[in-house]
């Protein structure tokens, strides 16, 4: 599991690729997109994910709907045009970010 | 497996019960949690223990508390968002408590625009003289001399002087001179027009001061004699829709001069303005090579790169060098050291041209300069008044504060931080400020007018610039942080659990900080009750001051010679109107601003020395004059057409007397002076002599900032200058039309002007008078703000103590003793106000009168009055609002519904 230390400044990021890639999703099903996608080496806090949501919706680059399902109220996330357009500003921006580290580390990526 | 609802219900309450109370994120969570509960499940856990492990992964109560006020700070920081927000509440807050919102609003505005006011002259006034581009390298010439027992304090140097700097001093780029001569009559062709502001000076003006010109060459403006520059205005006077240059003015019927220069009017901000400059080459008097004679006001321009201590410390050589060696003719066995043994002084210094009109206030100022010191009075007040306005505010906001203490409860509750309920409280106060700022433009817009009338300056708001409204916005906010501030901090630190509760530490009880910055409030207001009474009565006592002669009923019509040789027919004519008691013609007044003239004398037949001479007043006056000014004669006679002799006749104040001689009687004694020779040069050897027969008392002739200096009376041979007329009849319009209708035939084409007396009189005390009204409107300010304050306060206590006065009243208390109850709180506020403002206000009224050399005496009861009016007005505001709670009937208040 990688430390959420490392985890910090990417999670905006993550949280926006996988809405982008897979339109409208809800918190927990997030977490586990997440969690799948990495083999469960990410896990994303409770605690980091819904303020980062909430601060995301605030500032207009994710929308919500609500469904209700039973007894509960299920919340859905998808990217407005606004935020579709940041998405790809942010990954190419975190892939160059990790070629960076690659060289500056003295690494090869597998 | 899905949870059941029982299961879900039971979710909610735990969250509930652990403090999540965010709408929209408990359903989330709530949501997320039976997610993670029932995959957990599915590998047959029990829901209890599957409910646990996911809430630890929340971090259990702790960190789902986290997560929630993570969730709202980070919502509240879209800044759009959150204004639009405080708007609308603050917006709803301030109509919901529209009364104090009215006395908050209005008490600021009032204030605000006072201190635009006072910003506005303030800055007006530190502006003087700064259009002149040398400005800082501009110096005037300041004397200072003891000599004979009188201490001149003056702009005026002797005539060789600015030559002298220019020539022998390399610090000294170019130098001027001014000689006054009082007004011109001036004319074209026909008729006379009278101007006063006419003035001699060097061909450098133009050169030294920056005042642009419309026509002409300012290098040889003024060079030739008879030549003289005009300012537009004069053109446009005297030549409507022509060219000015080279054409003819006639000053004074027999002064023929070419106009070779026209000028842009001076500016307000200007300590002199001239509107008719004469070439001093063709004044004799301008030539003259005596030193010890004082007559022109010399301004220089310093050397770029010089410094202008280096040539002051130069100025006791030039003394030593000039002046000396003329002194040592004139006077018997003189040397420099006798003279400064005999406690005479002759000091030259320098005056920077920025500081004139704000520094100085010496003989021979071309007009009357301002006092830095009311510059820092003027912005106190306005400080005074903003802080009495700031602080209702405060006040007011604390006071209600069990009205609001609900509301802060709730919204913590609901999670609202502290942070954003001091940022709720400050946009109130900030949009109150705001909204007094914009109506205090208007009221100062209004207030204007007259404050200019007042003040006697042409102000007005800088509405077309940038700038203004630049200023005006960063004022709101700080005015409406600092009042703000500590209301919001106040409020937003109750605890939620107290206040629902309903045991918070009311309103009333929390009122230390209150308390005194009421009494902050009144002491400000009472100070300034004290000064205005105090610059009232000064006023009042010199102008009913015993002055030594009679200064009501005479009126005097200026300018006489223009009658040429008829002065003594226009006089007889006069005299025969049984209404008129007495006239008299003489250029010499006891009002400032008249002739003076001022040489040493000594009795005859003692030594003419430093010891012995005594500078005197020199007034020539014709037979009359002692009886039309109504001053009487305490010794000895008056003049008297009956004794030829008294052409050589001097009558003296009583001071002259007794600088003279002493004890001794000085009724036919003789004094000596040393006379003129034929170029009006001093001549030793021509010895004038003169026979004492009368004493004078002593009458007040300058300002009674001064006293009275010794003074001498003889006739004159051509007397000149006023016609001074003491006049019986109550209708002084009829005395005038008759002196006008004698005057257009003697005199036609020469205008009629005249003053009376009082007026002249009451112009010396101009400032004072300003200054009087200025602090009256000021301090009645400062205490209506006050008391809108303090009215407000009544107002909430009453409200407060509703039940009280109910279950009181029905226990049989009477209407006054709850009018007692409710003020006699801030009655002994204003008390202890009083008590403290006293010595202060104590010691800032004698600091002012001893600029008086006759001064009021202010007795005690001034203060006690002051402070009874104070608490006279405060108890009157607060019984309006007492007695209306008194008097209410008790079943309205007790009544619950």
């Amino acid at each position: 599991m990688h430390s959420p230390e490392l985890l910090k400044g990417t999670l905006q990021t993550i949280v926006l690729k996988v809405l982008k890639d897979h339109g409208r999703m809800y918190g927990y099903e997030i977490t586990q997109r997440v969690k799948e996608l990495s083999d469960e080496r990410i896990l994303l806090t409770e605690g980091a994910l819904y303020p980062a949501l909430h601060k995301l919706e605030a500032e207009g680059i994710l929308k919500t709907e609500t469904e209700n399902i039973g007894k509960r109220i299920r919340k859905y996330y998808t990217l407005t045009p606004q935020g579709k357009s940041l998405v790809k500003e942010r990954v190419a921006e975190l892939t160059d970010f990790i070629k960076t580290m690659s060289n500056v580390l003295q690494v090869k990526l597998a | 497996m899905q949870l059941t609802n029982d299961h879900i219900d039971y979710i909610i309450k735990d969250l509930n019960y652990r403090g999540i109370v965010h709408d929209d994120l408990q359903h989330e969570f709530v949501d997320h949690i039976c997610s993670a509960v029932e995959e957990k499940m599915q590998g047959n856990v029990r829901f209890l223990d599957a409910y646990h492990a996911v809430l630890q992964q929340f971090g259990h109560t702790t960190g789902l508390r986290q997560t929630q006020l993570q969730t709202i700070s980070q919502q509240n920081t879209q800044i759009k968002i959150m204004l639009r927000s405080y708007f609308t509440i603050a917006l709803r807050n301030l109509r919901k408590h529209s009364f104090y919102s009215f006395i908050n609003v209005a008490g600021l505005s009032v204030g605000i625009s006072i201190c635009l006011v006072i910003l506005l002259f303030v800055l007006n006034e530190l502006r003087y003289d700064r259009h002149h581009e040398r400005v800082d390298r501009i110096y005037r010439i300041h004397a200072e001399i003891d000599f004979a027992g009188n201490h001149y304090d003056m702009t005026y140097a002797p005539a060789p002087m600015a030559a002298t700097l220019a020539s022998d001093y390399p610090e000294v780029e170019a130098a001027v001179r001014f000689r006054e001569q009082g007004s011109y009559l001036i004319k074209r062709e026909a008729d006379n027009i009278k101007e006063s502001k006419v003035i001699w000076t060097d061909k450098d003006f133009f050169k030294i001061f920056t005042v642009p010109l419309i026509a002409g060459n300012p290098e040889t403006a003024l060079a030739e004699p008879k030549s003289i520059a005009i300012s537009k205005e004069i053109a446009d006077k005297f030549f409507p829709n022509e060219e000015a240059i080279g054409q003819t003015l006639i000053l004074d019927n027999n002064m023929t001069m070419k106009v070779t220069a026209v000028y842009q009017d001076m500016p307000a901000t200007s300590h002199f303005h001239f509107n008719v400059l004469i070439a001093m080459a063709g004044l004799d008097e301008a030539k003259s090579p005596v030193w010890f004679s004082n007559n022109f006001q010399t301004y220089f321009l310093l050397r770029d790169g010089a410094n202008v201590k280096n040539l002051e410390e130069k100025f006791p050589d030039l003394i030593t060098k000039h002046v000396m060696p003329q002194m040592k003719e004139v006077l018997d066995d003189f040397t420099p050291e006798k003279f400064a043994e005999a406690g005479n002084k002759l000091v030259y210094t320098t005056q920077a041209l920025s500081d004139i009109h704000l520094y100085s206030s010496l003989q021979g100022e071309f007009e009357p300069n301002f006092d830095i010191t009311y510059i820092y009075l003027f912005v106190a007040i306005a400080l005074f008044i903003l802080i009495i306005a700031s602080i209702n505010f405060m006040n007011l906001s604390t006071a209600r504060s069990a009205n609001r203490a609900k509301e802060v409860g709730v919204r913590k509750v609901m999670g609202s931080l502290r942070s954003h309920l001091m940022r709720q409280f400050l946009m109130e106060s900030l949009l109150l400020s705001l909204f007094s700022f914009i109506l205090a433009i208007g009221l100062a817009y209004l207030l204007l007018p007259l404050f200019n009338n007042l003040a006697a300056r042409e102000l007005s708001l800088p509405l077309t610039q940038p700038f203004f409204y630049l200023f005006i916005l960063t004022g709101a906010i700080v005015v409406g942080f600092l009042a703000g501030v500590y209301p919001s901090f106040f409020l937003s630190a109750f605890k939620p659990v107290n206040v629902l509760k309903g045991n918070v530490a009311l309103g009333m009880k929390s009122g230390f900080i209150r308390s005194s910055l009421v009494v902050f409030q009144f002491m400000i207001s009472i100070f300034l009750v004290i000064a205005t009474a105090v610059v009232y009565m000064q006023l009042d006592y010199i102008q009913t001051k015993k002055l030594g002669f009679n200064k009501d009923q005479v009126i005097m019509v200026d300018d006489i010679y223009a009658l040429g040789n008829q002065r003594l027919t226009y006089k007889e004519e006069i005299m025969r109107h049984s209404f008129i008691e007495n006239a008299s013609i003489a250029g010499y007044l006891p009002v400032a601003g008249s002739n003076r003239s001022d040489t040493p004398w000594w009795i005859e037949g003692k030594e003419a020395n430093q010891e012995n001479m005594v500078s005197l007043q020199n007034w020539q006056v014709d037979h009359d004059y002692i009886k039309t000014f109504g001053m009487s004669i305490k010794e000895g006679r008056d003049f008297s057409h009956i004794f030829p002799s008294d052409s050589n006749a001097v009558i003296l104040n009583e001071s002259a007397a007794k600088a003279l001689s002493f004890n001794e009687s000085i009724i036919g004694k003789r004094v000596n002076t040393f006379g003129d020779d034929s170029n009006g040069d001093l001549n030793k050897g021509n010895l004038r002599v003169l026979t004492v027969i009368g004493v004078v008392e002593d009458f007040h002739f300058e300002s009674l900032k001064q006293s009275v200096t010794p003074l001498m009376m003889f006739l004159s041979k051509r007397p000149s200058g006023y016609l001074s007329v003491r006049f019986q009849s109550a209708n002084a319009e009829e005395v005038i039309s008759m002196l006008e209708k004698e005057w257009k035939e003697m005199a036609p084409g020469q205008p009629f002007t005249y003053q009376f007396l009082d007026d002249s009189f009451g112009k010396m005390y101009a400032a004072e008078s300003r200054l009087g009204s200025i602090f009256g409107i000021f301090s009645s300010v400062a205490i209506i703000i006050a008391c809108l304050g303090l009215f407000a306060l009544t107002a909430f206590t009453a409200e407060q103590c509703t039940k009280e006065i109910g279950i009181r009243k029905v226990l049989g208390a009477s209407v006054s003793s709850i009018v007692i109850m409710l003020s006699k709180d801030y009655g002994k506020l204003v008390l202890i106000a009083f008590v403290l403002a006293t010595p202060f206000a104590w010691w800032g009224v004698n600091e002012w009168l001893q600029s008086y050399e006759y001064k009021v005496n202010v007795a005690w009861w001034v203060y006690m009055l002051a402070g009874v009016v104070a608490f006279g007005i405060a108890w009157i505001t607060m019984s309006y609002q007492s007695i209306r709670a008194a008097l209410s009937n008790p079943v309205n208040s007790l009544r619950s519904e």
